[in-house]
Order: structure tokens, then C-alpha cells, then sequence
């Protein structure tokens, strides 16, 4: 036990480690650890060895990637769960170990390189050998790239050893270049460049138009052409004999086109003239040659030489360029930081500002905002000036990349500038100027975008400072009051509260009084409050007519206990209707006493009561109670509506002078009618009467009543 | 007697492409949710959606069953559930406990949320609040235009009125926004646009970042539009452009809203008007040829017309007597249906007009309009308020008495104080004491209010009254009272000319200005606001007016050039009324049109009338 501490380590004061053996192992090997990949699990999992491979490649199938790699004279295709021996068809026998392999642009091809001297080409899936080739050099090669073209069905690869470059393909002989210093092979779409500290070349297959036109003694109509042209700014005739010979081919168009995709393809300027030169010749001679491959041959040229110069060092070729897209291209440009020259192309090649233009200001406004020794004034003020109101130009985007910098102001400043309040507000939220962002919000009438910010602002602000945000803002209180309304009641009072908003309280609790409480007691409690806040809101009326109806709940209670019935929540006027029509007539009117219900009010309800009740005694008594405040027409007018015309006409007789022709209306005494309005002189009354003169009974009346009027007319 | 239109009227877009793509989007939400589901409907919306997509394609789109949204648990028990509803809380709420409760019954379902037209981010606040915001999908149907007739569009708002005018909710505007936008893309941009009002602005406001963000897509067309007029219900803070809502109606068609209610278009006839023991539910728009030739006449015309109608029907029908057998196969297979269809229709509306007869005598309608013409002439004022006061104690009906309370404060600038608080306890007493809740609304919305003599009146006041002695005083103040009185209303009336001066009677038969709307008494403050910026094609030389009606502010004009507008679109005004407008006020413009060889197109949040006006701002117990 003494020894346990025997393999302890200190490491500073307090800490020791050790190192102990778990087991002692041989491994059934022939290689050294060192020359084998190694895998292990943790939590004590098992340990994979394998031998290094001596190359691998990873190639792309059904869009499922593999790895191939050779290990010795095998090769394995590894995916994602499984591992499988594969053997290319037709490779020579005689391989013991694989040095290279290279998998084509396109992922459709392999090439394997053995240490035979060996190249098997044949396709990615394994299944087909395209060709083979014995270079009979045993070295391994630096590198090995496939060199092909889309759309070509020439098939060749090109190996680097140190000083030597070789293109083999499927032909016996190979072509051998002396490379004069180290060099690197870079695969392209359509072909293969090689830089080395000096030099940047590009091999390539000759594309099928140049080297139709450029073959020695071609006869081809793009040769012809071309010749043609040279001729002819000779001034010679002969240009006429080539042309006519094109033409009674009639392969006039296929000439042109020709030049035109040749030059395309042609890396000097002086090329591409002469080739667009001579095309345009000949569309000279054509009657409908659509001119657009013509003109975007000339753009797209320009384009490319343009990136080509050195000073840029964009060496695209033309289908490389096509395959890229000129979006992309503006891209690489702008991360070059190039924004002149990308400019400079969009405004060149029309393209719409959205895409063009806009997009390379809003990248240089990107990163504007990052140089920090400028100050947020002069950086707003440049981006402003030079971007303006372009549009399609995101203001808000620039802005979130001066925060991102951590630019804060910067970034309100630039703000200022955008447009659209919706853009505005989430950055500014990001940004914490919450109020701000709702000031933006509210300017916005996106009542959507002032309901985000207030929810931010309440959880981000205590209660009183979000209440005094809302304060300042009404639109957003009256927004966020609505809310609260239907979801979120204690609230709302909260902010009356906050506001000292008594008038509104008032109203809340009598809200509350309705829909929120059940028992009387806690509607009349509700009532009280409702009463107190309207007296601080100095709205008399309000309180005292809560008060009232305080005063009337309870007396309702009173009366269903002692009479039944249904009193609650009737108004006072029904209160005391429903008394009458009940027979308590003494409680009515102690009601109509106690509540100082108007005598007018009073005779009314009565008047409606009691003949609703048909008790025409009662009503009889009533009416000579004392002199009637509202007249007696109504007593009339309800009789007959009752279809009593036997009470109607006891007090007919008693209505006033003024409504006296009516009353004898109503109870269809038109003679007597008639009588009075003539008394009366008075005219309106008199066709009053006349428009109820009916034909057969009234005739008489009518005949009167023309009398009297032909008489007043005569006075 | 009907008004036929000029020969040179422009015509009317087709606006029935707007139901097209309103159903068109429907079905494309509903097939959205593959298979069976059963549709819940907000009873607001079931209208509008009846004259889009009928049961039958509904069922089409594999609707099984349809319920209303209201507040009880559902029966359905189908695996999918659709809800089509307004974006409201309550109906969030309603949603969240179905949800839940299936949640508790183990149950699963597919859910959708269908809002229309718009949804608000408060509605899905609160559905993550009652923690079903990940179970429910939600999507939004665009349908803000129904075409209720073929000049008029209602977008079938009625909350529009209360949300922002009363609650100062602003979150519909977005909405209108929208649906100009839909228009000018539809039927390209407007040459000319002017407004007036707060929320108009507003809403106009919105309407042109819209048409900037995607410009490019209207520029190129051709506006079938020449003019377009935005305005508020109401226009000026002191509101007094409600006074033409306020007002009864005596136009047919306004009529007919007043007593049966049109709603979303059609209306219920119940059995005392069709005469028989059924109710009828009639679609009233220009396809009904006897309501088209009535719908803009004083109603006193009406009856006369019908009758001549009918006379003339009875000769047409007379006509076969002395008919041969080739005639009268004529007569049947081609004349007989639309002579019957005339009849069904002619006696339907001469039973609407009896029953308007009679419910209009049973309340001394006459007294009525003279008490509405007193106020709006601003004379008998004592008599008109103890009419109202009658009114209120004889408890007629709730909103009529309002109405009138209305009416008597806009025209008067507010109540005097010592009639404020009368008939506000008397109506009180009559209605209920939860009409303290309407008072306190019709305040903040500037309907019902009591006047406060103007400060500098009140010191000139106290000064001239320690001058004399107190009898006099008493009548000084009266004086002076009275001059405060000397409304806005008065004023802008006054200078806009909207009560005319008639010697003699006014011919209702043959109307001489947009006055006969209302029996000759009120040219509609809107119309006339209209027909003044029409003609000077600019709010230059209403200075005052605008000023009166407090909205320096808010008018606006915007001119583009015309050359791309042809002499008939220019003749083509399209209206917006924010906020609803009346029968009445659409019966003056088109009136106006005809004398002008105008042609108007009403587009409207809601139409609405005195007692939908009255009602948004009441406060009815739960």
C-alpha cells in the first residue's frame, strides 16, 4: 500500500495524475502503428486499424457521395454505412498498388494511375472502362486531372510529374509538355490551368468552331468567311468568289455563326475582332439574321476581357463564364471589393437596378459602414448621397450590418433613411430603442407592427414605465386598450388607474357591475366604486345616477322578496309600470315619490298601465286626480288604440282647444270636428278635417267646410 | 318618373371579378385541408359568404357539415375542423376551448383558422397564450370587397364605425389600404384622388406605400377609374357630418333599411308584406327592375308609381284578349314569365310599402320629420327638445330617442347643460341605468355632448353681468348662450347651402337638388362636400368649409396626369366612406351623377343608418 501513490503526478499544489496499464497487446500486423489510420470509440469502444491507403478520391453518385480508396492493390467504396471491394472492368492485371486517381469536373468519370506506369479511364460508377494507357513511367505523379469539354466526347487526362506534363486519352501516342518550374493543375469545367510562380496557362480542347475555321486548308464556311473578310479589306475580288461560294452552299448563316462562337472562344482581343469582324461581314449578305447571339457575343466579350486584364485576374473563358452567370460574377467582384468595375458591367449590360445597380451600392454600403476611422455622420451621409432613393436598396439591411459592427448610432442614422416603417422596427427593436421602434411603428399605421413593439416594450419594461410609454402614445394605448378589453381586464384598470382615468374607471366598474358580478351585493359594491371614481372624475351625474341605481337594485331585491315576480334589472320606469300592472299602487307611487320621477313621466306610464290593464274606472279616476300635465288627447289616443271609443269620448270633450280637432278626429266625430275647425278659422285644421271627410257619410261636413272656407276667403 | 340614366353615362366596370377571386382564394384555403371537415362560420360572415360560394360548393370542396360559431360546445365529430371568422378575440377564445377540450378528451385534430379578411397579431397572441398556437394552422381569406350591387361595394365592416371612431382603433385602416390597392391593380390606377378626414388620410397614406413598394404593376394600364374621393363617417372632430346618418330616411331604399333592415344586399320580408304565412328573403339591387326604377324616390312618389306600374301590367296582360293562337303561343313562351316575375315582384314592394305605411302612421311619422327639419333648421328648439323628451318618456323606442338626442346636440353644438342632464335622467329612468355606459360613449365619440360656452365668452359674460343687474344678466347669458350656439353645424349649413330655401312647397317628384333625400329639407353634407371638390377638381375656394370642419389637416388632393384616362373613365367617381354611409346619401350621389352625367361607385366600410349607427355606440347588458 505504501507504493499506491508510486505513479501519482503533481501538477501545482492540489492536483495529481496517473497514468496506469490497462492491458498488454500485440497486434497482428505487418505495418507499424504509424503507418495505419486509426479509429476508436469512446466509453471503451473498439479500436479500427487499417493500413493508410495510398490514395482516395470522393466521388458523387444519385447524389450520394462515396469515398473510393485504394488500399494496396484493392479498392474499397465506402458510403455512409457500408464498405465494398470493387474492381474497375478491364484493368490490367499485374497492379499492386494504385498512386492516383482523379474523378472528372462532371463526377461522370474516373482515372485510376498505378504504379505500373498504368492509366485506366472509364466511368465514376465503376462499370464501364473508356480507355486505358501505359505511359511506362513508374514514378508517382504530382497530380492528375481530367481535361475535358462539355457537349465533347473526347475523353483525356492530364498527369504532372515534377517536370513533365503528359495528356493521354484514347489515342496510342500522348502529348508531352516540359514543364520549366513547379507547377499545379487546376481542373476546369472546359479544360485545365496550370500556374506555376511565373506563368497561368490554360490547355484545353480546341472548341469544334475554331477549329473548323482555323484548321490548316479548311474548307469549312466559318474558314471561308473569314478569309473572305481579309480579302475584302484588301480590296480584293476575292472576297466575292469566297462569299459566292459560301452562298451557293448556302451555308451563309452557319458561316456567321461559326465566327461568332469561335470567337467566343478566342483569348485575344485581336481574335475576337477579326472573328466578330467577319461575322458582321457576313450578316451583311443575310436578309433575317437575328442579331441578338451577334450582340451578346460583343457583351459578353467585353465583359470578359474587361475581368481578364490583370489588374482584376478573373481568367474565365467563355463557357465557363455562361456556366457561371453574370449574378455570379458580379458577386465575386463585389467581395473583391471591385464595386467600380461591377458597376461599371451592370450599367454596361442594362441590367435592371433591383438586380444590378442597387444590389452592388447596397454591398459597398455594407461595407462602409465597417471602416471604422470614418465618423457615423460623414458614413451616413456618403452611403445617403450615393445610394439615394434607389430602389430596391434596403436600407435597413445596411443598417443591420452597422450593428452588427456594433455601430449602434450608425445604424439609426442610416435607419432614418429607410422607407418602409416594417423594416425599421425589428432592427430597432434588436437594437433596444424600443421607443423609438414604436414611434416608427405607430408612424407606420401597421397596427400589426404597434402590437409587437408594445408586447416587447411589456416585457422589457416594468409595468409603470410601460404605462407611461402608452401614455404618450394614444394610439397605441387605445390599440393595446382594446386588447385588454377582451383578454386581459385587470389591466385595463391598472391603466385607467395609472392615468387617473376616473371618468373610465367609472364606466368599468358599471361594466363590471353587469357582467362581471352575480350576487347583489357584489353589483352593488361594484356600483359604489363606480360612484366614487365619478365623483373624482367631477362627473356628478354620473355618480349620482349610480347612486340611484344602487338605490334601485336593492329596492328591486326588496320587491321580488316580497312580491315576486321580476324586478332586477328593470328599469324605473318598467319598475313602477310592472307595480301598476301588478295592482301596488300604493308601492308605485311611494317609488315615483322616492326616485322624483317627473309628474309628466308619471301620467304617461299611468295613462299606458291602466289601459293596458283595460281598468277605464281606475283611469277615469286618475284623470280627474288633478289637471292632466301631458293633456288628455293621450288619454284619447290610447282608448282608441285599446279600440275603446266609448272611453275615448269622455275625454275627447275635455282636450284643449288646440288639439281639439284631432281628439274629435280620432274618435271619428268629423261633423263636430269640422264645427270646431271652423270655429278655430283656421286652415290647416280645416283641410284636416277635409281629409277625413269620407264620400258618402261626410258630404254634408265637406259641403260645410267648403262654405266656411269660401267665406273667410271672402272676409 | 324614374330617373333613367343620361345616354352619355360612362359605363360600370364588371365588378363581379372581384366575387371570382374571392371564391376563387376560398377554395383554394379549403382544399388546403384535404378530405371531410366541417365548417365553422361566424355568424357575421355567413351573409357575405352566401353571396360568394353557396352551400353547394362548399360541399364541393368537401364540406361536411356547416355550424355557427357561437358560444357552445360543438357537436361535430369530424376529424378536421375549419373555422371561417372575423379576427376577433372572443371568437380566438372560442376556438382555444374546443381545442382544449378535445386536448382533455385525448382527442386529436386537425385544425385551421381561416380569418377574414385579415388576421391581427393580437388574435395569435392569444391563441399561444391558451397554448394552441402550435395545434391550429391559421390563414388569411382577402375577401374585404363583396359587390352588393353594381355600383356599390361594402367591404361588411360594421365594427369599422365603432373600433375607430369610438375606441380610436386603428388596425381596419391597414385593411381599406388594402382593398384600394386590390382595386387599382384590378382596374388600374386613379388620375385623381382628393379626401377629407383623419382616417381618409390615413388610409390613403397606407394605399400609396402599398402601390410604391410594387409599383411597376399598375403604371402601365389604363384607368378605368378617373376620380376617386376618400371620406370619413365622421369628417370633423365636432362630427357634424353624422347629422345625415342621424336623419330618417324617406328615399325608398333608405326607407326599406330603416323599417326591414337590408343586410349584406337582401332583406326579410316577413309575412305582412308578402302577404302570405312565409317570409321571403328578396335580393334588392338593380336586377330587380321594380326596385331599380323606386329604390331613389322620395317615398311619397312611390306608391303612386307602383300603381301606374300595376296599371300598366294589367294592360300588358289585357293584350292577349284579343289575341290569336300564334300570338299567344308568342305571349306565353316569351312575354308571360317576365310579366310575372314583374307582378311577383310589383306586389312584394307594394306590401313593403303598405308596411311601412302603417308602422310609420302607428308613430306619427309626420310629427317625426317635422321635429328632425326644426332641428336641422335650428328653430323651435324648445318644442323639439320636450318632443324628444315625450318621446323618451313614452319609452318609444330606445335608439329612435337617442337618434333624436343626437340629432338636437350635433345641430346644436351640445345640449345646454340644465337639457343635458334632464334628458339623460329621463332616459335613464325609461332604458335602464346601463345607458350611463352609451352616454359616456356618445361623448367620446362627440355625438351627445353638452355645451361649455366658450372661455372668452364666460369672461366677457362675468363682466357684463357685475353691469347689470341680475334679471338682466340672466337674459344676457341667454344671449350669449345663444350665440355659442351659432354651431359648426349652423355654419358649415350655411355655408355649403345644405338647407335650401324653398319658396312654396318642394316638388319631391321632380327633385331639384340632393335635398330631396330628405324630403327637401338637408342636402347630405357628404354629397355636397362631393359635388363642390368635383367641380373645382381641387379643395381651392373651401378654405372655410375645411377649416370649420376642423380638417386643415386632412384634406388633400392628388393629381396625376390625365392624358392616359379617357374622357369616359373621367366621368367615373369612385366614393369610399369610411366608416359606412346611409341609402341616402347613395340615392343623392347618384341623383347628382344623373344631373351631371357623372357615374358614382360606392365603396363602403358597411352600410349603415341612424339606428346601426346608434347601436354600435350602445352599451346593452351581456
Amino acid at each position: 500500500m505504501d507504493c499506491y501513490t508510486a505513479n501519482w503526478n503533481p501538477l501545482g499544489d492540489s492536483a495529481f495524475y496517473r497514468k496506469y496499464e490497462l492491458y498488454s497487446m500485440d497486434w497482428d500486423l505487418k505495418e507499424e502503428l504509424r503507418d495505419c489510420l486509426v479509429a476508436a470509440a469512446p466509453y471503451g469502444g473498439p479500436i479500427g486499424l487499417q493500413s493508410a491507403p495510398s490514395c482516395w478520391t470522393v466521388l458523387c453518385q444519385d447524389r450520394v457521395a462515396h469515398i473510393l480508396l485504394a488500399v494496396g492493390p484493392d479498392l474499397y467504396l465506402l458510403d455512409h454505412a457500408a464498405c465494398s471491394a470493387v474492381t474497375p472492368p478491364g484493368l490490367a492485371p499485374g497492379v499492386s498498388s494504385f498512386l492516383q486517381m482523379a474523378v472528372s469536373f462532371t463526377y461522370r468519370h474516373l482515372a485510376l494511375f498505378t504504379d505500373t506506369g498504368y492509366i485506366w479511364m472509364g466511368t465514376a460508377s465503376l462499370k464501364e472502362k473508356l480507355c486505358e494507357f501505359n505511359c511506362n513511367i513508374r514514378a508517382p505523379p504530382k497530380q492528375m486531372v481530367w481535361c475535358s469539354r462539355p457537349r465533347s466526347k473526347e475523353r483525356a487526362v492530364v498527369v504532372a510529374w515534377e517536370r513533365r506534363l503528359m495528356v493521354v486519352g484514347d489515342a496510342p501516342e500522348s502529348i508531352q509538355f516540359v514543364l520549366d518550374e513547379d507547377s499545379y493543375l487546376v481542373p476546369e469545367l472546359d479544360g485545365v490551368r496550370i500556374f506555376s510562380r511565373s506563368t497561368h496557362e490554360f490547355l484545353h480542347e480546341v472548341p469544334a468552331a475554331s477549329e473548323e475555321i482555323f484548321k490548316i486548308a479548311s474548307m469549312a464556311p466559318g474558314a471561308l468567311l473569314l478569309e473572305a473578310q481579309k480579302e475584302y479589306e484588301k480590296e480584293s475580288q476575292k472576297a466575292d468568289e469566297y462569299l459566292r461560294e459560301i452562298q451557293e452552299l448556302g451555308q451563309l448563316t452557319q458561316a456567321v455563326q461559326q465566327c461568332i462562337e469561335a470567337a467566343g472562344h478566342e483569348h485575344q482581343p485581336d481574335m475576337q475582332k477579326s472573328l466578330l469582324r467577319a461575322a458582321s461581314f457576313g450578316k451583311c449578305f443575310l436578309d433575317r439574321f437575328p442579331p441578338d447571339s451577334f450582340v451578346h457575343m460583343c457583351q459578353d466579350l467585353r465583359v470578359l476581357n474587361a475581368v481578364r486584364d490583370y489588374h482584376i485576374g478573373i481568367p474565365l473563358t467563355y463557357s465557363q463564364y455562361k456556366q457561371l452567370t453574370i449574378q455570379v460574377l458580379l458577386d465575386r467582384l463585389v467581395l473583391r471589393r471591385l464595386y467600380p468595375l461591377a458597376i461599371q458591367i451592370c450599367e454596361y449590360l442594362r441590367l435592371p437596378e433591383v438586380q444590378g445597380v442597387s444590389r452592388i451600392l447596397a454591398h459597398w454600403a455594407c461595407y462602409k459602414v465597417q471602416q471604422k476611422d470614418v465618423s457615423d455622420e460623414d458614413v451616413a451621409r456618403a452611403i445617403n448621397q450615393k445610394l439615394g432613393d434607389t430602389p430596391g436598396v434596403s436600407y435597413s439591411d445596411i443598417a443591420a450590418r452597422a450593428y452588427g459592427c456594433g455601430r449602434t448610432e450608425l445604424a439609426i442614422k442610416l435607419l432614418e433613411y429607410e422607407p418602409r416603417s416594417g423594416e425599421q422596427v425589428p432592427l430597432l427593436l434588436k437594437m433596444k430603442r424600443s421607443k423609438l421602434a414604436l414611434s416608427k411603428a405607430i408612424e407606420s399605421g401597421d397596427t400589426d407592427l404597434v402590437f409587437t413593439v408594445l408586447l416587447h416594450l411589456k416585457n422589457e419594461l416594468n409595468r409603470g414605465d410601460f404605462f407611461m410609454t402608452l401614455r404618450n402614445q394614444p394610439m397605441a394605448l387605445s390599440l393595446y386598450r382594446q386588447f385588454c378589453k377582451h383578454q386581459e381586464l385587470e389591466t385595463l384598470k391598472d391603466l385607467y388607474n395609472q392615468d387617473d382615468n376616473h371618468q373610465e374607471l367609472g364606466s368599468f366598474h358599471i361594466r363590471a357591475s353587469y357582467a362581471a358580478e352575480e350576487r347583489i351585493e357584489g353589483r352593488v359594491a361594484a356600483l359604489q366604486t363606480a360612484a366614487d371614481a365619478f365623483y373624482k372624475a367631477k362627473n356628478e351625474f354620473a355618480a349620482k345616477a349610480t347612486e340611484d341605481q344602487m338605490r334601485l337594485l336593492r329596492l328591486q331585491r326588496r320587491l321580488e322578496d316580497e312580491l315576486g315576480g321580476q324586478f332586477l334589472d328593470l328599469s324605473l320606469h318598467d319598475t313602477v309600470t310592472t307595480l301598476i300592472l301588478g295592482g301596488h299602487n300604493k308601492r308605485a307611487e311611494q317609488l315615483a315619490r322616492d326616485f322624483r320621477i317627473p309628474d309628466k313621466r308619471l301620467w304617461w306610464l299611468k295613462l299606458t298601465a291602466l289601459a293596458d290593464l283595460e281598468d277605464w274606472e281606475e283611469l277615469e279616476k286618475f284623470s280627474k286626480s288633478k289637471k292632466s300635465p301631458i293633456g288628455y288627447l293621450p288619454f284619447v289616443e290610447i282608448c282608441m288604440k285599446q279600440h275603446n271609443k266609448y272611453e275615448a269620448k269622455k275625454y275627447a270633450s275635455r282636450v284643449g282647444p288646440e288639439q281639439k280637432v284631432k281628439a274629435l278626429l280620432l274618435v271619428g266625430d268629423v261633423a263636430q270636428a269640422a264645427d270646431v275647425a271652423i270655429e278655430h278659422r283656421n286652415e290647416a285644421e280645416l283641410s284636416l278635417v277635409l281629409s277625413h271627410c269620407t264620400g258618402a257619410t261626410d258630404g254634408a261636413t265637406a259641403d260645410k267646410i267648403q262654405r266656411a272656407r269660401a267665406q273667410a276667403q271672402k272676409k | 318618373m324614374a330617373f333613367p340614366h343620361r345616354p352619355d353615362a360612362p359605363e360600370l366596370p364588371d365588378f363581379s371579378m372581384l366575387k371570382r377571386l374571392a371564391r376563387d382564394q376560398l377554395i383554394y384555403l379549403l382544399e388546403q385541408l384535404p378530405g371531410k371537415k366541417d365548417l365553422f362560420i361566424e355568424a357575421d360572415l355567413m351573409s357575405p359568404l352566401d353571396r360568394i360560394a353557396n352551400v353547394s360548393i362548399l360541399k364541393q370542396h368537401e364540406v361536411d357539415k356547416l355550424y355557427k360559431v357561437e358560444n357552445k360546445p360543438a357537436l361535430s365529430s369530424n376529424e378536421q375542423l375549419c373555422f371561417l371568422v372575423r379576427p376577433r378575440i372572443k371568437n380566438m377564445r372560442y376556438i382555444a376551448s374546443l381545442v382544449n377540450a378535445d386536448k382533455l378528451a385525448g382527442r386529436t385534430r386537425k385544425y385551421k383558422v381561416i380569418f377574414s379578411p385579415q388576421k391581427f397579431y393580437a388574435c395569435e397572441m392569444v391563441l399561444e397564450e391558451e397554448g394552441i398556437y402550435g395545434d391550429v394552422s391559421c390563414d388569411e381569406w382577402a375577401f374585404s370587397l363583396l359587390p352588393l350591387d353594381v355600383d356599390l361595394l361594402s367591404m361588411e365592416l360594421p365594427e369599422f364605425f365603432r373600433d375607430y371612431f369610438l375606441e380610436g382603433d386603428q388596425r381596419w385602416i391597414n385593411t381599406v389600404a388594402q382593398a384600394l390597392h386590390l382595386l387599382s391593380t384590378l382596374y388600374g390606377p386613379f388620375p385623381n384622388c382628393y379626401g377629407i378626414g383623419r382616417c381618409a388620410k390615413m388610409a390613403y397614406e397606407l394605399w400609396r406605400n402599398l402601390e410604391e413598394e410594387e409599383d411597376g404593376e399598375t403604371k402601365g394600364r389604363r384607368p378605368e377609374i378617373g376620380h376617386i374621393f376618400l371620406l370619413d363617417r365622421g369628417i370633423s372632430v365636432s362630427d357634424v357630418d353624422f347629422v345625415t346618418a342621424l336623419c330618417s330616411q324617406v328615399v325608398y331604399e333608405g326607407l326599406v333599411d330603416d323599417t326591414f333592415r337590408i343586410k349584406c344586399g337582401s332583406v326579410d320580408f316577413g309575412p305582412e308584406v308578402t302577404s302570405s304565412d312565409k317570409s321571403l328573403k328578396v335580393l334588392l339591387n338593380a336586377e330587380d327592375k321594380v326596385f331599380n326604377e323606386i329604390r331613389n324616390e322620395h317615398f311619397s312618389n312611390v306608391f303612386g308609381f307602383l300603381s301606374q306600374k300595376a296599371r300598366n301590367l294589367q294592360a300588358q296582360y289585357d293584350r292577349r284578349r284579343g289575341m290569336d293562337i300564334k300570338q299567344m303561343k308568342n305571349f306565353v313562351s316569351q312575354e308571360l314569365k317576365g310579366l310575372k316575375q314583374e307582378h311577383r315582384l310589383l306586389s312584394l314592394h307594394i306590401g313593403a310599402c303598405e308596411s311601412i305605411m302603417k308602422k310609420k302612421t302607428k308613430q306619427d311619422f309626420q310629427e317625426l320629420i317635422k321635429t328632425e327639419h326644426a332641428l336641422l333648421e335650428g328653430f323651435n328648439i324648445r318644442e323639439s327638445t320636450s318632443y324628444i323628451e315625450e318621446h323618451i318618456d313614452r319609452q318609444v323606442s330606445p335608439i329612435e330617442s337617442l337618434r333624436l338626442m343626437c340629432l338636437l346636440s350635433i345641430t346644436e353644438n351640445g345640449l345646454i347643460p340644465k337639457d343635458y342632464r334632464s334628458l339623460k335622467t329621463q332616459y335613464l329612468q325609461s332604458y335602464g341605468p346601463e345607458h350611463l355606459l352609451t352616454f359616456s360613449n356618445l361623448r367620446r365619440a362627440g355625438l351627445l355632448t353638452e355645451q361649455a360656452p366658450g372661455d372668452t365668452l364666460t369672461a366677457v359674460e362675468s363682466k357684463v353681468s357685475k353691469l347689470v343687474t341680475d334679471k338682466a344678466a340672466g337674459k344676457i347669458t341667454d344671449a350669449f348662450s345663444s350665440l355659442a350656439k351659432r354651431s359648426n353645424f349652423r355654419a358649415i349649413s350655411k355655408k355649403l347651402n345644405l338647407i335650401p330655401r324653398v319658396d312654396g312647397e318642394y316638388d319631391l317628384k321632380v327633385p331639384r337638388d340632393m335635398a330631396y333625400v330628405f324630403g327637401g329639407a338637408y342636402v347630405p353634407l357628404s354629397c355636397r362636400i362631393i359635388e363642390q371638390v368635383l367641380e373645382r377638381r381641387s379643395w381651392q375656394g373651401l378654405d372655410e368649409v375645411v377649416r370649420l370642419l376642423n380638417c386643415s389637416d386632412f384634406a388633400f388632393t392628388d393629381m396625376t396626369k390625365e392624358d392616359k384616362a379617357s374622357s369616359e373613365s373621367l366621368r367615373l367617381i369612385l366614393v369610399v366612406f369610411l366608416g359606412g354611409c346611409t341609402f341616402s346619401e347613395i340615392s343623392a350621389l347618384r341623383f347628382l351623377g344623373r344631373e351631371k352625367g357623372y357615374r358614382f361607385i360606392f365603396l363602403t366600410t358597411a352600410v349603415t343608418n341612424s339606428a346601426r349607427l346608434m347601436e354600435a355606440m350602445s352599451e346593452v347588458k351581456a
